[in-house]
C-alpha cells in the first residue's frame, strides 16, 4: 500500500515537472540572445523527471541508461552550437 | 480508481503536451532547436510507450523504448557532430 502511494507520488511530481518544462520551453522568445542554452537547461529538468518517472515504473536498466546518456547529448548540442552555428 | 492509475493517467496528459512542445521547438529556424526539441521527443515518447505497457500489457511498446532510449541520444549526438564539423 505504501508502495503505491510512494509511486502514485513520484509520477505526481514527474508530471509537474514535465508540465513545468513544456511551458518554460516555449516561454522564451526565439530572438532572445544564447536562447538555446536556456532550452538545453530546461530540458534537463524534463529529462530527470522522464528518469524519475522510469524509475516509478519499474525500469532501472532504462532509468540509468538515460541518466548516462542525457549529459552527453546536452553537452554535443551546445558545442555543436557554440563552435557551429553560435552566434 | 486506483490513486497509481489516476497518476499514470496524468503522467500520460503532461507527456503529451510535453510532446508538443518539443515538436513546436524542433520546427525552430535553427538546426541547434531541432536537436533540442528531438532529444526532448525522443524521451518523452520512450515514457509513454513505457506507459502504455504498463497500462495496457502490450509488449512490444517496451522494446521500442529501449531502442528509443539508446538510439535517440546516438542520433542527436552524431547529427551533433557533423553540425561542429
Amino acid at each position: 500500500m505504501y508502495l503505491v502511494i510512494l509511486r502514485s507520488a513520484v509520477l505526481f511530481i514527474s508530471s509537474i515537472l514535465v508540465i513545468l518544462a513544456a511551458l518554460g520551453i516555449l516561454r522564451f522568445r526565439d530572438d532572445v540572445k544564447r536562447v538555446l542554452y536556456a532550452r538545453i537547461h530546461i530540458l534537463g529538468i524534463a529529462d530527470v523527471a522522464c528518469i524519475l518517472a522510469l524509475l516509478a515504473l519499474g525500469e532501472p536498466l532504462l532509468a540509468a541508461t538515460y541518466f548516462i546518456l542525457a549529459p552527453f547529448v546536452s553537452h554535443a548540442i551546445a558545442n555543436a552550437h557554440h563552435y557551429g552555428e553560435g552566434d | 480508481m486506483d490513486i497509481l492509475i489516476i497518476a499514470e493517467y496524468t503522467l500520460l496528459a503532461a507527456l503529451a503536451v510535453f510532446s508538443i512542445a518539443a515538436v513546436r521547438i524542433a520546427t525552430r529556424r535553427s538546426i541547434g532547436m531541432g536537436l533540442v526539441g528531438i532529444s526532448g521527443l525522443s524521451i518523452a515518447i520512450a515514457t509513454i510507450l513505457i506507459l502504455i505497457n504498463r497500462m495496457y500489457g502490450i509488449g512490444f511498446c517496451r522494446d521500442i523504448a529501449y531502442a528509443l532510449v539508446l538510439l535517440g541520444p546516438v542520433g542527436t549526438i552524431a547529427f551533433a557532430r557533423v553540425l561542429r564539423g
